[in-house]
């Protein structure tokens, strides 16, 4: 697969997350904070946040199963889990936690676990397409590298089967001929 | 060998693409959250301005780094602090003396939190994610 074709794949996926509301223009602010000091920004400011939000998503589960509900606690966690939403650019989870924090301000339980159930649900959506957007620009940056150095078209499955050790190959050529740090 | 590699990123912009906002002057900020993503997000965000950025996660320690010294131009506290909040850490900003600018954040906009924040001695309160739309103005007021 060629770099521009990679190219526009990456470009159509942005431009889909963002259509279908799974993401908004904060995403796109996070990605204009990459350069070469911080190549890799976005993907760790992600991945932070998958693993904090699932901390905080198993806090509300074990909140709203644990009898009586404490409200203030929830919305306390709620409050945390949409902050890091919406900094991230998370759109429907944003939309959802906002949801949820009207049933707990209103001491709705029913309306709290329906809701949570949706925040669940747009959490994993957004995780799924985020790793697929994330493998995609990888294999845009790898074969964008590999252009310029000549090489030829990298399949980066083939590689990957190998248990990754073509890859690091590649990657020492790569770095012997720029001294990439 | 040695091929000069143009680092193009389908993310973000690669050098020399397009000027983004920076700082004429040296400016100084402390991020008050104790969220890891939201403080990791607006320490970046304000260094990529060329902001000098420090971040803790307690309304108890940003009073402490004051009182030690540290002056910040701007001074961003999320409302849901541990222990001491948002509002209460300002305050005690104030009452040291403190002429930064303070900006109160949160992750629910609300009418009561705003004006406990904004009594409390802060400038202004904004919904998160922070947004090049506000504090770009805010840094070009300071930077003036």
């Amino acid at each position: 697969m060629d770099r521009n074709h990679l190219k526009r794949q990456v470009d159509f996926m942005k431009r889909s997350l963002l259509d279908q509301g799974y993401l908004d223009e904060q995403f796109i602010q996070l990605e204009e904070l990459q350069d070469d000091d911080n190549p890799n920004f976005v993907e760790e400011i992600v991945t932070l946040f998958f693993n904090d939000s699932a901390r905080l998503l198993q806090n509300i589960e074990q909140a709203l199963v644990s009898g009586p509900i404490d409200f203030a606690k929830l919305d306390n966690y709620m409050h945390q889990f949409k902050g890091s939403s919406s900094s991230i650019g998370a759109k429907r989870v944003k939309n959802e936690c906002t949801r949820f924090k009207e049933y707990c301000t209103a001491g709705n339980a029913e309306g709290c676990f329906r809701t949570f159930v949706q925040v669940k649900q747009e959490h994993a959506i957004l995780r799924t397409k985020l790793e697929s957007y994330f493998q995609a620009c990888i294999s845009f940056i790898w074969q964008d590298k590999l252009d310029h150095l000549g090489l030829q078209e990298v399949k980066l499955d083939d590689y990957m089967d190998e248990g990754g050790s073509l890859i690091m190959d590649l990657y020492y050529k790569y770095d012997e001929a720029h001294m990439i740090k | 060998m040695g091929a000069a590699v143009d680092h193009v990123s389908p993310m973000g912009m690669s050098g020399g693409s397009g000027q983004r906002f920076s700082c004429k002057n040296k400016l100084t900020a402390l991020v008050v959250d104790n969220g890891g993503v939201c403080q990791a997000i607006q320490t970046a965000i304000l260094r990529s301005y060329g902001v000098e950025t420090e971040a803790v996660e307690t309304g108890e320690a940003a009073v402490e780094l004051i009182a030690s010294g540290a002056t910040f131009n701007l001074i961003i506290i999320e409302m849901l602090l541990p222990f001491m909040n948002g509002p209460e850490t300002a305050k005690q900003i104030r009452a040291m003396g403190a002429q930064s600018k303070i900006l109160g954040i949160t992750a629910f906009f609300d009418e009561r939190d705003q004006q406990e924040f904004l009594a409390a001695g802060a400038d202004k309160y904004i919904e998160k994610p922070l947004s090049p739309e506000i504090v770009i103005p805010i840094i070009r007021k300071l930077d003036n």
